[in-house]
């Protein structure tokens, strides 16, 4: 009987195989936030030199700054309609997909192409896409003009992120809700149907159930991921305008810190939206976490 | 042990290049497209004329990018002799205490032969200069000149009274959009100031302490903001969003628009887009009836050099300033990019070449001149910390009143009041450091 840990002879040498990754999060991953921590209790001069410590100030210099606010609630709104709306589409896709329907097997190939296209691109296209002279919404504009204006219009800008957001994030949803669905034993399926459950009531009872765990992984990772992820859209679409309704706080971070040079107040939002993500993700799991079933 | 290899390796590599080659160098800059083209044709220039120093010149892409890539070399000192900053910047650097006085490295040359508007911007409020000015742009009014004649304008307008008078008659005979603005800070709002010797903030902008205000949200720009929102209901005026193309530049090159205020940096694009179409007429920017005219301020962006190299570096980059500071070399910026030249000799040199009166050099005398218009201590430029950032909150603001979300005088106000907590911060941040 080989016990697990005669595996590896010698007892140093999992963590020595370990160390090149171990030390490649340390290097990049936690140095720049424990610098991010560190900044945020200094007023940093952007070339370095002469920096002052000042405590808590620059926390309650933003916490108290309305912008920052603004920011964060946009920041709240995107990620709840755009990580709801991330998952309810592939959901609704991956739930056609594995009906075998007509075509489902092209949808599969077709709906995954997207996930090899990079956010910056997305956010090219779909500035194309909804442009109000030559997009398609272009014929709204033509009978009633100026009602579609994401130059001008906060809401619609902020819509036309959305929509780039989502689309963007179907294809790994999909694959992951895919799988999920696809390993539900057929014979589960054809006893509910036997006892006179009909589509919808399979769905809910029997699919819906059975997929909680990946359900619960895509809207983990699309919770946190829409907090980030956005940079990209925001920086090739809107630039956080117009008058600022789309900047999100990953995008006033970004631009706080490299095109105003403020590098305290920058990493001081950065160490604020660290806890709110961390803590967001924890209350999933607290809360959502308990109810999902992994036994089958 | 490996790390002592290595320096020596690399000590041995540094010192076999510097036995070949006096003095290798580089120089930062961030711009693209056809100015991109030109630098490094300077670059070429300046190495095939001598052989005792080599510049290597890298495109970061932006300025905004080359300041952000600057700061991090800095920072972890691998950093280029020479770089190239954009005006906002200016007292980023002044305080940075990375660079050095060009005029203290260069103790020699004539900096007095240097256009007003272009020196004041990046000198100490002791008159020295601490850049040498590069690539400088100032605002020029650019017009079609056959859709105006087109609406029966004859006389080219020259005030805003005349600008509006022009575009009711644009619009009378069908031109959707007779005047078009980025509402960009330094086109609309910095360089409108300036011209009108209106002050931007206390201290004379800046220029005499870090403890200065913004009051711009007094002065006549309040009224002249409150006059475009007017004139764009009256479908005088448009704003870049408002246009097919949403980018003010390509609305006015593809005729969709006859008139706009631009950099004399984009001539050259727009007499491209224009040729065998239309006739594009370029002059001095427009002022209101009953104000005098002051200096435009200078625009695009003037070279650094960097502190913490040696004496070799320094003597290359010494070279390839006074190469890149020569009339020809001025010459050939202005007429392959539309940027005006820095010294005022140039002119001389234009008017006595073959090309003299051509529109190759269309943008220098006419940049010249609004760069040299009298001035005031309020129309040097501008030394206000965290300016990059300002610059931002000031187009948010008047977005939101472009967009009908709050009055001009509000968002005039916001700006005022957000760009004021900059400031203070700024203060604090450089609480130990002097005003050169």
């Amino acid at each position: 009987m080989t016990s697990e840990s005669s595996l590896f002879s010698h007892r140093w040498l999992p963590a020595l195989l370990a160390a090149p990754l171990l030390l490649l999060i340390l290097i990049f991953f936690y140095a720049p936030i424990v610098q991010a921590f560190y900044w945020s209790f200094f007023l940093e001069r952007p070339f370095g030199g002469g920096s002052e410590f000042v405590g808590w100030d620059n926390f309650r210099r933003v916490l108290s700054d309305p912008e920052f606010w603004d920011a964060g609630w946009r920041t709240v709104i995107f990620m709840v309609f755009a990580s709801s709306l991330a998952v309810a589409l592939p959901l609704i896709l991956a739930v056609a997909a594995d009906r075998k329907i007509r075509l489902s097997l092209t949808a599969r190939n077709v709906l995954v192409w997207p996930k090899g296209v990079a956010g910056a691109s997305i956010g090219v296209v779909f500035a194309f896409i909804f442009n109000p002279f030559v997009g398609i919404l272009a014929p709204i504009n033509h009978f009633f003009p100026g009602a579609w204006a994401p130059g001008l219009d906060g809401t619609d800008a902020f819509i036309t992120l959305i929509v780039a957001h989502v689309w963007g994030g179907i294809p790994f949803n999909f694959v992951i809700l895919l799988a999920g669905l696809q390993s539900i034993p057929r014979t589960m399926f054809q006893a509910a149907a036997m006892d006179g459950a009909g589509p919808w009531r399979r769905i809910f009872d029997v699919q819906l159930p059975l997929i909680m765990p990946q359900l619960f992984l895509t809207l983990v990772l699309e919770f946190t991921e829409s907090v980030t992820s956005a940079f990209a859209l925001i920086d090739t679409i809107t630039k956080g305008g117009p008058g600022g309704s789309t900047n999100l706080l990953v995008y006033k971070i970004y631009t706080d810190g490299f095109s105003g040079y403020d590098l305290s107040g920058a990493s001081t939002q950065t160490a604020i939206l660290m806890v709110f993500v961390v803590i967001l993700t924890a209350a999933q799991f607290l809360l959502l976490g308990g109810s999902v079933n992994y036994e089958r | 042990m490996k790390i002592s290899i290595l320096a020596a390796a690399a000590a041995l590599m540094t010192a076999a290049c510097s036995s070949a080659q006096a003095a290798n160098f580089e120089f930062w800059y961030g711009n693209t497209g056809s100015v991109e083209k030109a630098i490094l044709a300077q670059c070429d220039a300046f190495n095939a004329s001598q052989s005792a120093n080599h510049v290597t010149c890298v495109g970061q892409g932006s300025y905004e990018v080359s300041m952000q890539k600057a700061i991090a070399a800095y920072r972890s000192n691998k950093h280029p002799v020479l770089i190239q900053f954009f005006d906002a910047g200016t007292l980023d650097l002044l305080l940075s205490d990375a660079v050095v006085p060009v005029q203290d490295v260069l103790p020699d040359v004539d900096w007095n032969s240097y256009i007003k508007g272009a020196r004041s911007y990046y000198e100490t409020s002791g008159g020295k200069l601490y850049s040498q000015p590069y690539n400088a742009s100032t605002l020029l009014f650019y017009v079609n000149k056959t859709e105006l004649e087109k609406a029966g304008v004859t006389e080219m307008p020259k005030t805003w009274e005349d600008i509006i008078e022009s575009a009711r008659k644009l619009k009378a005979s069908g031109h959707e959009c007779p005047y078009v603005t980025n509402g960009e800070p330094w086109s609309m709002f910095e360089q409108f100031s300036a011209r009108h010797g209106l002050p931007i903030a206390s201290q004379h902008n800046g220029y005499d302490g870090l403890n200065a205000e913004y009051v711009f949200n007094t002065t006549f720009f309040a009224k002249h903001l409150q006059n475009l929102i007017d004139w764009r209901k009256e479908g005088l005026v448009k704003i870049a969003s408002d246009t097919k193309a949403g980018n003010y530049t390509a609305a006015f090159n593809s005729g969709e628009c006859a008139m706009m205020e631009n950099s004399s940096g984009s001539y050259t694009d727009s007499s491209k887009a224009f040729a065998g179409k239309y006739e594009l007429s370029v002059s001095l920017t427009p002022m209101y009836k009953g104000y005098e005219r002051h200096n435009t301020f200078v625009g695009g962006a003037s070279i650094y050099i960097m502190k913490g190299h040696d004496q070799s570096e320094i003597d290359g980059a010494k070279a390839f300033l006074d190469f890149l500071r020569k009339p020809e070399q001025q010459m050939f910026m202005t007429a392959s990019t539309g940027y005006v030249p820095v010294t005022n000799d140039v002119l001389d040199a234009i008017a006595k070449s073959p090309d003299a009166g051509t529109t190759k050099y269309a943008t220098a005398a006419v940049g010249i001149e609004s760069m040299n218009e009298p001035g005031t201590p309020d129309t040097r430029g501008i030394r206000l910390g965290f300016y990059v950032q300002f610059r931002s909150i000031f187009m948010e603001e008047t977005q939101k009143a472009f967009a009908g979300t709050q009055t001009m005088q509000v968002a005039l106000d916001h700006a005022k009041k957000r760009g004021d907590e900059l400031l203070r911060r700024f203060e604090q941040t450089y609480k130990t450091a002097k005003l050169p």
